[in-house]
């Protein structure tokens, strides 16, 4: 294995910074003592923060969330289109109703399609791009509601079942 | 997410993803890395490759501190492929893109971008100059730490990530 001295003898400290990250050789009782001192720290700095600072970090913490899970192949029945606009909402801290008002939709409407009664149209989701300053742009909203088609359309069995006597002809071969 | 070709000056794309079982095989096969990352084949590891190229050119093993007072990500050992180390580095990059990767893990996960890490002394000002850590000192020699919170995590996630 490399040790820290045979590198030193190679490349530059800069050189080794931007390319290196060693493991500590602190004995248990010094980590320890370490980990209390930067708890100690992270309350502070912490403490320290302003609302916006934080409201950024809940936003950015949302949007990672939203686009791993678009990314990944598997569906998450909790994760779904509501699910992030619920959270969007509940992390801005604001009443439903006042959020409707935002974006200029029925308080009504914005409650079905949060308790998933009716999905968002196109103008909805631009909306949620324009009131998040493009932070969380319109594709993403689109693609969360795409995902969760993409999932019923395969498992409806039943809405294959009742089309297949509509297809008078079909191919003969498959690919 | 783009590391930089020294040779061409072109910015190329990247994805970083969990190092599997036969990556640390080839790794050691290889021998284009100078720690023994078998030992961080159990722990949480990250490799950093070119789009549609299978050639590891960066690694990264954090460990996620879920107590709620540590409540951050700690990077414990980073190294990159030999070729991209020095004056002569064929990528440029390739360790911002890690290390703020895990400041992006660190505020999905929860941690609000706390990352933290044990540097050399040597090396304090260069890893402070180079990526926006401040160092925190403690007691012993080499005890201290080198910490972002959210506010330089979302720095480092705009120059290397975006």
């Amino acid at each position: 294995m490399k040790s820290y001295k045979e590198i030193e003898k190679k490349y530059t400290p800069k050189e080794i910074a931007e390319s290196f990250v060693f493991p500590h050789d602190l004995n248990k009782v010094q980590r320890e003592q370490s980990l209390d001192n930067f708890r100690k720290w992270r309350k502070e700095n912490e403490a320290k923060r302003t609302v916006e600072g934080k409201l950024k970090i809940q936003l950015l913490q949302l949007k990672f969330l939203m686009e791993d899970y678009i990314q990944q192949m598997d569906y998450k029945k909790d994760y779904n289109f509501s699910y992030f606009l619920k959270e969007y909402i509940i992390r801005l801290e604001k009443k439903n109703k006042d959020f409707a008002g935002e974006i200029n939709v029925d308080p009504t409407e914005l409650s079905q399609i949060i308790n998933k009664h009716r999905a968002p149209n196109e103008k909805f989701i631009i909306r949620l791009e324009i009131h998040s300053n493009k932070n969380f742009p319109a594709i993403m909203w689109f693609k969360l509601i795409e995902k969760e088609k993409v999932f019923q359309l395969e498992h409806d069995t039943k809405l294959r079942t009742s089309e297949n006597k509509h297809v008078k002809s079909r191919l003969a071969f498959s690919l | 997410m783009t590391i930089h070709d020294t040779e061409t000056g072109k910015e190329i794309n990247v994805t970083i993803e969990r190092a599997s079982m036969a990556d640390f095989k080839l790794i050691k096969k290889n021998k284009e890395f100078g720690f023994n990352w078998e030992e961080c084949k159990n722990k949480e590891v990250y490799k950093l490759c070119i789009v549609n190229d299978e050639k590891i050119q960066g690694l990264m093993c954090v460990f996620d501190h879920t107590d709620q007072y540590t409540n951050a990500i700690e990077i414990e050992l980073l190294e990159l492929r030999k070729e991209n180390i020095g004056h002569d580095k064929k990528l440029d990059r390739v360790a911002g893109c890690l290390i703020a990767y895990a400041c992006r893990e660190s505020i999905k996960r929860g941690h609000g971008g706390y990352v933290f890490l044990y540097p050399k002394t040597s090396l304090i000002n260069h890893y402070q100059s180079k990526y926006g850590f401040s160092y925190l000192p403690f007691g012993p020699k080499e005890a201290g730490t080198l910490n972002v919170d959210g506010d330089i995590s979302r720095e480092l996630i705009k120059e290397y990530l975006q």
